[in-house]
Order: C-alpha cells, then sequence, then structure tokens
C-alpha cells in the first residue's frame, strides 16, 4: 500500500519548493502582491480540506466555507477584541452601536491568543463531529450528506447576519488589529507573513498525507469505493468517516484563520453559497484525489482569476467557466487524473519489468514450484 | 463446541416468512453445506448471521456470546466473516490493498493511523500463496479475473482471521477448473476454520461436504451427511419433484 506514498512525498516536495521560493520569487520576495498570494494560498488550504473529505472518504461536504468561515471569525473575534481595548468596557463598537450593555460571556475568553489559536481549529473539529455523529451514525450517504452541510453552513450564516448585536450582522467584523504573535506583531504585507501562511499550508497537507497514506487512510479509500463491504471486517466506518470529515474542517479552520489575517475582516460571505461551491470547483479542477492537486486548483485557479481580471474587465468570468466546463467534460479526475495516468502507466511498465526479470531468475534457478500447484 | 449456534431464528419480511424458527448448530472447524431451492432462505440466512439484515425473532450464538443484537461491525471483531455472492473485492484497490483491508484484527482508528506497510511476509505471504496471487500483488483488483476476484475475496477473508467464515456461492461464475481448486482450498482451511457454504452445484458441494443442511421455504428440512440427504424422501420432494435430479435442481 506504499507505492503511492513515495510519489506523494515527491508531489509535496515539488509543491513546497512551488509555493517557498517560485511563488515569492516571481513577485521579487516583496511587496503588495505578496499578500494576494498570501490570499490564494489560504484558498488553496480549503481546497485541500474538501479533497480530503471528498477525494478520499467520498464525502461530499458543500459546506466546508461553514468551517472555514468559522475560523475566520474566530481570529476576527481575538483581532476585534484587540482593536476595541480603548473603547467603552472594551467592547466592539458595532456592540455600542446597538446598545449592548456587556460584553458577551461567548466573547470573552477570545481575549486570549492561545485560546484564539486553539479554538480555530477545535471549534470546527467540534462541529464537524458532532454533525459527523449524527450523519454517519445515521448512515446518511451521497447527496444528502451535501444538502444537510449546505443547509447548516446557510443556517449559520443566517443566525450570523440576524444577530447583529454579537457578530456584526451583514457588515462582519471589520477595523481589526493586527495579530501579536508572542512578541511578533503581523504585517500582512510582509514576506515573513506569507511564508506563515505558506508554513501553515503545508503543515496542514502534511497532516493530510499522513492520514491519506496510512491504514486509515487506506480504510477511507475502501469505505469510499463500499462502505457495506469495509463494515463486514469490522471497521467502524461511521467512525472513520467522522475522522476525515473532522481533519478536514480543522484544516479549513486554520485556513479561514489566515483568511482572516490577509484581508483584515471576516465577513458572512466567507460561509457563503459562492464560496463554498467556488471550493468544490477548485478542488475538482486541481483533482480531488490529492490534497495537493486540489490545494494547487484553488492557488492556480485564483491566481488565473486575478490575472484575467486585471487584463479583461467583463470576461473573465466567463473564460474561467469555461475552463471549468472543459475540466470537467475532459478531465474528471482533474489535472491530477492526467498526473496519474501517466504514473499508473510507468509503473505497468516497472513492474512488467521487474517480472520479466524475476522470471529469468528463476528460469536459472531450479524452477520452484510457484504457483496454485501447491494447493493442489 | 458449537462455534455458531442459531436459535429458533426468524425473520420476516411484511408478510413473507423469509426464515422460519430455524435451529442450526456448526462444530468448531465443520464445513457446512447449506442448501436448499431458490428462495429457501440460505443467504438470508447469511445475511442474519453477519448482521446485514436483522432477526425478527430468535438469537444468534457465537461460541457462548450472543451476537444476535451487535451491528454488522462488532460481530465482525467477534469473529464473523461474509463472502459475498458476486466478488466483493475493493475495485480501486490493488491486491496488497484488499488483503491490508482485509486484515482487520486490530480495526481501531489510533492503530491504523500508525501503519503505513503492508509487508509481505508471515500470514500475508501464506494467504498469498494459498490463493496464487503471489505475483499479482501490485495489480489493481478489477484488472483480475473473474475467478481471481473470488479467491482475492477469500483471501480477505483469511486475513481477517475470522472463527465463522459464511461463503455465499464461492464458486459462481468460475470455469470447472477453478472450481476444482477452489474445492481443495475450502477442503484445506476446514479444521482452522469453522464455515457455512451456500452452494447449488451439486458437484461442488460433494467434493467439500461433511454435513449437508437442506433448507426449504425458510425452515430446516434434512440434516445429516450428503448421501442421507439425498436419499431423504422430504428432500426429493421439495427440490427434485419437477426435475428429478438434484445436481440441475
Amino acid at each position: 500500500m506504499n507505492t503511492g506514498f513515495k510519489i506523494d512525498c515527491i508531489g509535496y516536495g515539488l509543491f513546497a519548493a512551488f509555493v517557498l521560493l517560485v511563488m515569492p520569487w516571481m513577485v521579487d520576495f516583496s511587496g503588495y502582491e505578496l499578500n494576494s498570494y498570501a490570499r490564494y494560498l489560504a484558498l488553496g488550504m480549503v481546497a485541500a480540506a474538501l479533497a480530503l473529505s471528498w477525494g478520499t472518504a467520498g464525502i461530499l461536504n458543500l459546506g466546508q466555507a461553514l468551517t472555514f468561515g468559522v475560523g475566520a471569525y474566530i481570529m476576527a473575534m481575538h483581532l476585534k477584541l484587540r482593536a476595541s481595548e480603548s473603547l467603552p468596557g472594551g467592547m466592539p463598537d458595532f456592540m455600542g452601536w446597538t446598545n449592548v450593555e456587556a460584553l458577551p460571556w461567548f466573547w470573552q475568553p477570545f481575549h486570549s491568543l492561545l485560546f484564539t489559536l486553539g479554538a480555530g481549529v477545535l471549534i470546527p473539529v467540534g462541529i464537524a463531529c458532532l454533525l459527523g455523529v449524527f450523519m454517519f451514525r445515521g448512515r446518511i450517504t451521497g447527496v444528502f450528506v451535501a444538502i444537510i452541510t449546505l443547509s447548516l453552513m446557510l443556517a449559520v450564516q443566517l443566525w450570523i447576519i440576524s444577530e447583529q448585536r454579537f457578530t456584526g450582522g451583514e457588515n462582519g467584523i471589520t477595523g481589526l488589529a493586527p495579530l501579536n504573535l508572542f512578541g511578533w506583531s503581523v504585517d500582512t504585507y510582509e514576506l515573513s507573513f506569507y511564508y506563515l501562511v505558506a508554513g501553515c499550508l503545508l503543515a496542514g497537507l502534511a497532516v493530510g498525507l499522513g492520514l491519506v497514506r496510512s491504514k486509515a487512510g487506506l480504510v477511507l479509500r475502501a469505505i469510499k469505493a463500499d462502505p457495506e463491504r469495509v463494515r463486514f471486517f469490522g471497521y467502524d466506518v461511521a467512525r472513520y468517516e467522522t475522522l476525515a470529515f473532522a481533519t478536514s474542517a480543522g484544516i479549513a479552520g486554520v485556513a479561514g484563520m489566515l483568511y482572516a489575517l490577509v484581508l483584515e475582516f471576516a465577513s458572512p460571505t466567507y460561509m457563503g453559497l459562492s464560496i463554498s461551491l467556488a471550493i468544490v470547483i477548485w478542488a475538482a479542477v486541481g483533482g480531488r484525489e490529492s490534497m495537493v492537486a486540489a490545494a494547487l486548483g484553488g492557488i492556480g485557479v485564483n491566481m488565473a482569476e486575478g490575472r484575467l481580471s486585471d487584463l479583461f474587465f467583463d470576461q473573465w468570468t466567463l473564460m474561467l467557466g469555461v475552463i471549468f466546463i472543459a475540466v470537467v467534460l475532459f478531465l474528471p479526475r482533474g489535472i491530477y487524473g492526467l498526473v496519474a495516468t501517466a504514473r499508473d502507466y510507468l509503473e505497468a511498465r516497472y513492474t512488467e519489468r521487474v517480472a520479466m526479470a524475476l522470471n529469468r531468475e528463476q528460469d536459472d534457478a531450479a524452477r520452484p514450484v510457484a504457483d496454485r500447484g501447491e494447493v493442489k | 463446541m458449537a462455534a455458531l449456534t442459531l436459535d429458533a431464528l426468524t425473520v420476516k419480511f411484511g408478510g413473507l416468512v423469509a426464515v422460519d424458527h430455524l435451529d442450526l448448530q456448526v462444530r468448531d472447524g465443520e464445513l457446512r453445506c447449506l442448501l436448499g431451492p431458490n428462495g429457501a432462505g440460505k443467504s438470508t440466512t447469511l445475511d442474519l448471521i453477519c448482521g446485514k439484515t436483522q432477526p425478527t425473532s430468535g438469537r444468534i450464538l457465537l461460541g457462548n456470546q450472543d451476537i444476535t443484537n451487535l451491528p454488522e461491525f462488532k460481530r465482525a471483531r467477534a469473529g464473523v466473516g461474509r463472502k459475498f455472492q458476486t466478488p466483493t473485492v475493493f475495485k480501486d484497490l490493488t491486491v496488497i490493498e484488499n488483503l491490508e483491508v482485509g486484515r482487520s484484527s486490530e480495526p481501531g482508528i489510533l492503530t491504523t493511523l500508525r501503519v503505513f506497510r503492508s509487508p509481505v511476509r508471515g500470514r500475508m505471504k501464506e494467504v498469498l500463496g494459498l490463493v496464487g496471487l503471489e505475483n499479482e500483488i501490485r495489480t489493481r483488483a478489477e484488472n483480475l479475473s473473474h475467478g481471481q476476484m473470488q479467491w482475492l475475496e477469500i483471501a480477505m477473508l483469511l486475513m481477517q482471521d475470522c472463527r465463522v467464515i459464511l461463503m455465499d456461492e464461492p464458486t459462481a461464475g468460475m470455469t470447472v477448473q477453478e472450481t476444482s481448486q477452489t474445492a481443495s482450498l475450502l477442503r484445506e482451511l476446514r479444521g482452522d476454520h469453522t464455515m457455512i457454504v451456500v452452494e447449488h452445484d451439486m458437484t461442488f458441494v460433494r467434493e467439500i461436504a461433511e454435513t449437508v443442511t437442506v433448507m426449504d421455504q425458510g425452515a430446516l428440512l434434512s440434516e445429516g451427511s450428503i448421501e442421507a440427504v439425498e436419499a431423504d424422501p422430504a428432500v426429493r420432494e421439495a427440490y427434485l419433484a419437477d426435475t428429478g435430479d438434484e445436481a440441475h435442481a
């Protein structure tokens, strides 16, 4: 089960080189563009998170933006509190406008940086575990998972918009302080911030890679093909599905935190329908079977969007649309599918050669009884 | 000691009684053949034992353990393995990956997250040799022949190392030669594993059977050695009424 592991590692290494060296080199390691590139990385990360649950375990999460948005809000809450320290009661400005008397209890813990960082991962994981227990124990699969995740995301989005007193409503949470990370004041236009985002992305991918290439990942791939059959081997399918779903949510949460840092605000649109569908498209274009490919899909599509919208004002969405349709029609497994086909071809040729060499060796030796002859 | 005991096992689908107060005892290491005309409830019985179907009443004991109300994966952990009628292997996975899924003695997440290799040695090597797939380790299951897929599924059950193996027509779609190889494979496994085999092919049954249980309309019709069962007038009536030849029933 390890043939893929080495190749995955090579792919991961190439991707790391691309993210750490090539991308910053493209903008001369400085400047305004680095901020956009950091944004692309954060979006690539959430695409990779989707690939983990969709491509590996076959759970199409149409509400991936929910955990992404929750991560973003968590980061924004912390930064907003820091920006509001001088205001009456230390309360965010929008609370003052809507006559909230004291800082609500669920805002309180976000004064702490450590709590915020932990919550940005653990709250999305918790949401996913809770949802996973209900869905997967109830053996809900396929399109119903997509509907449930999508509806839950829209419900949370509506709640955030309607509870303006506590959440900033439609406007989201704006006017954030810069993050102070253990004495390092983060400037989102600097190279160091770009590397922070890249580091988080690579760490998330490494976690995913470890999961996918362990036996747990193998069981997940088996579950994707035939969950019934896997149960009869004694695996608790619901638990495995929850594992993939929750890990994916955790990675999306981190991506959301980074996204809020890059854009310096959080908005209910982060958990909207359009971004959620966009995530699916990115993962599909890159290739949902590989997290690295999906991340590249997210980065590539967003980069293309940026470039195309600079060059053509109106027609770029049309062009992107054409590209997506072409990918779905001609490359149903995404760009990764092309790579995988080539790899399988090479591998088949290699094993053929090894088999031939082995046969020759066996001919030379006194030809031991090799095959089913023993059983008879 | 009985490896598996069915105690007045009954299941109703709406008005249809698919299995009707079935009592069955299978000894440790026994190879039991389950026969009966179409619709007699053979496959349903296997479904009941492995947990695919829940019984309406009655009990299923594995050794001394009551497994009647356990979910499928816990029954599998308790020692029930199932081979389905059509080869149900994971077609996208390679032979060795399929076997690794089959090796499920430690199915918990905390263990599987730490396993990264499937070395071809020990039991894995033995099983690969037993079913003759040692040169196909890296082949994707979808590229195997039909007979090889059947063997792969049997091999997965051997990796699972379950106490009781339930097989639903293991020779379905096999060539004559493959069938006789399967027969010798099952004879080899007899003793180490308790097996219940549902089969239509009487030549095959004669090759492997020790004790034969015949079902009709969900109930036990006859039980005994193959000669005794074949001589039983009740069996002849239920089974052979129209053709007069059990081999083609």
